[in-house]
């Protein structure tokens, strides 16, 4: 009866009942698309890395973003490649370029130049063409997602990356770097658009045996080149995400979005359940007076809370869904892990019942002698 | 029967209830060390003027204000100490309320208003207690509208709805307050005739506050309040004298 009754004010009272869910998916709202940016960001920021089937990463000593362009001689792939323990090691340049369009607007794009015949560390979705292109001293992809900024560039058609002659051979499928656009080519022709000179690279990438604990690889590693900094992907990984959160401001950024998306929330569902208790003051001290305890009234407001909290839920997570789904195939980044709706779904029924807590408080004390006033 | 053992079977004695309310600086004495004893059977009219503390004594009989001095019994057991709590569930079982205005909730149908009481602390309303209560709705010609909402009915529907609502636990004590003050000539003579004929129960006192001379002929007692005291009572007389 406790709970019908609390059903009942809340279906009876449309509109405060509509500013409380309001309330709520505002925070499954906003604080989901926020985060969910947020873990774009993380995917696009550590792209290359995740996707690079490398365990092992070498970088210019004190870098700690795969972003970060580099010089590491191209010698230092011969001694890891003498070590028992490496199936294969390769260069990789990383760096920045700008692209012409036909209309002769120009974009920056980062180059990722890989090693021939290997390939490795190369896109892993097509549109169209395939890894194979990339053989041709001239081959480049570009990205579906970028085409419109790049000024919709036709596939074999020639253009120019920093003054530099390339060739659209292929076009990859969401495939977005942190830095923008990822122009993949050979190792060659990105080493001529950033400048780097021969037997320069910015990265090495190395594969261990299977069966060999990567982590005392990396240490070998480490020991063989001291003037280097050396991560296993993992590490590398989360070493990116980390520079970009707390070095760039992105973390704070986000952050302060977020608190202050659960804050406008929690207000909104206070002041409206509250203004629910308000209206249902005389209701409340009929309940007293008819035999309720506190614990009974509490109950009821209790339960008001709980429903709003799911079905704010349930709506602010069909409103995320719709933002997931607009965003999937758009520059914007937007990524939601498994483990997050659960999570967001729990810490926003906290959220909304200690947003509640004021109005169950007022209503318990609700003199329930002040109905004979 | 002799006196004490009528007090152990009144539905409501109180002895020496004092009641205070303080502005801050100033403190008030609104009722001034009452005894008094509630009878079944019986209807009580307790009458007198605006401020006479007619409405604090109706409060303090049904638990809603603890008085600042002095017991309170309920069928000889005292309760003044009780928790709010146990006086919430006293308050369920042994006491109907009928208020001024009718007072249902309004998000809630007639009939679900009616066996709140039964409800109100998370029991199940079993299908018996909706058989009594849709019984007692036609009892006072209402069962066609068990399924309204309360918006729909008259006020004086309304208030016939709160008195079956009042009786759904079977309670031994009934406390109205001006009941038929909201309402119109004729649906105040049925209130009151539903009133009087509830009080012929041998098992049920009404009590009955209200300041309308029209209601006096229903009472089976007359008490009247002035200033916080007793001044006259139709069974003892004029301050305690006995009529014979």
């Amino acid at each position: 009866m406790r709970r019908r009754t609390g059903f009942k004010i809340l279906r009876h009272d449309r509109s405060t009942t509509a500013g409380s869910v309001l309330g709520v998916v505002a925070i499954v709202f906003l604080v989901g698309q926020q985060l969910a940016i947020l873990f774009g960001l993380f995917t696009y920021m550590s792209v290359l890395v995740d996707h690079s089937g490398a365990d092992i990463w070498v970088l210019t000593r004190d870098v700690e973003d795969v972003n970060a362009s580099g010089s590491l001689p191209v010698r230092y792939v011969d001694r890891i490649a003498a070590l028992a323990e490496v199936e294969w090691v390769e260069p990789l340049v990383l760096g920045g370029g700008l692209f012409r369009s036909r209309e002769g607007k120009v974009q920056p794009v980062q180059m990722v130049g890989l090693p021939r015949p290997r390939l490795e560390n190369g896109p892993w979705r097509f549109s169209e063409g395939s890894l194979e292109v990339l053989l041709d001293t001239e081959g480049a992809t570009v990205n579906n997602l970028d085409l419109k900024v790049l000024g919709t560039p036709g596939l074999f058609e020639f253009y120019e990356i920093s003054g530099r002659r390339i060739r659209i051979s292929a076009i990859t499928r969401n495939i977005r770097g942190f830095a923008g656009t990822l122009v993949f080519t050979n190792i060659e022709k990105a080493r001529e658009v950033s400048g780097l000179p021969p037997g320069r690279c910015s990265h090495i990438i190395l594969k261990a045996r299977p069966g060999s604990d990567v982590t005392a690889v990396a240490s070998v590693v480490r020991t063989l080149l001291p003037a280097t900094t050396v991560m296993t992907s993992p590490e590398l990984s989360a070493s990116t995400r980390r520079f970009y959160i707390l070095d760039t401001g992105i973390g704070s950024s986000f952050g302060f979005s977020v608190v202050i998306a659960a804050l406008v929330g929690i207000i909104i569902i206070t002041l409206t359940m509250s203004m629910s208790v308000l209206n249902h003051r005389r209701d409340y001290a009929v309940l007293q007076a008819l035999g309720g305890r506190k614990r009974d009234i509490l109950v009821v407001v209790f339960w008001q809370a709980l429903m709003i909290g799911l079905i704010g839920i349930f709506v602010g997570f069909l409103l995320l869904a719709g933002f997931l789904a607009g965003t999937r195939d758009s520059r914007l980044p937007s990524h939601m892990p498994l483990w997050f709706p659960p999570l967001h779904a729990g810490i926003t029924l906290v959220l909304c019942l200690l947003g509640s807590t004021y109005a169950m408080r007022k209503a318990v004390r609700v003199e329930p002698a002040s109905i004979f006033r | 029967m002799n006196s004490s053992q009528a007090a152990d079977v009144a539905p409501i004695r109180l002895e020496g209830i004092a009641r205070d309310f303080s502005d801050g600086k100033v403190l008030r004495r609104v009722l001034k060390k009452l005894d008094l004893q509630i009878f079944s059977g019986e209807l009580t009219v307790i009458a007198g003027p605006s401020g006479s503390g007619k409405t604090t004594l109706l409060t303090i009989m049904g638990f809603l204000l603890k008085p600042s001095e002095g017991r309170i019994f309920i069928q000889g057991r005292e309760v003044t100490r009780f928790s709010s709590d146990r006086l919430a569930t006293l308050r369920k079982q042994k006491i109907g309320f009928v208020f001024q205005q009718s007072v249902l909730v309004p998000a809630l149908t007639v009939l679900d208003n009616v066996v709140l009481p039964f409800g109100v602390q998370g029991q199940p309303v079993p299908k018996p207690v909706k058989a009594k209560a849709r019984e007692l709705l036609e009892m006072l010609g209402l069962k066609q509208y068990a399924g309204a909402m309360p918006q729909q009915l008259s006020l004086g529907q309304q208030q016939r709805v709160a008195i079956v609502r009042a009786l759904i636990n079977d309670p031994p004590l009934l406390l109205c307050d001006e009941p038929t003050s909201a309402l119109d000539a004729e649906s105040s003579a049925i209130v009151l005739d539903t009133l009087k004929k509830l009080s012929q129960d041998p098992v049920r006192a009404v009590i009955l506050v209200t300041h309308d001379p029209r209601v006096f002929p229903f009472a089976d007692r007359l008490l009247k309040l002035e200033d916080g005291d007793i001044v006259y009572d139709s069974k003892l007389g004029r301050q305690g004298e006995q009529v014979s």
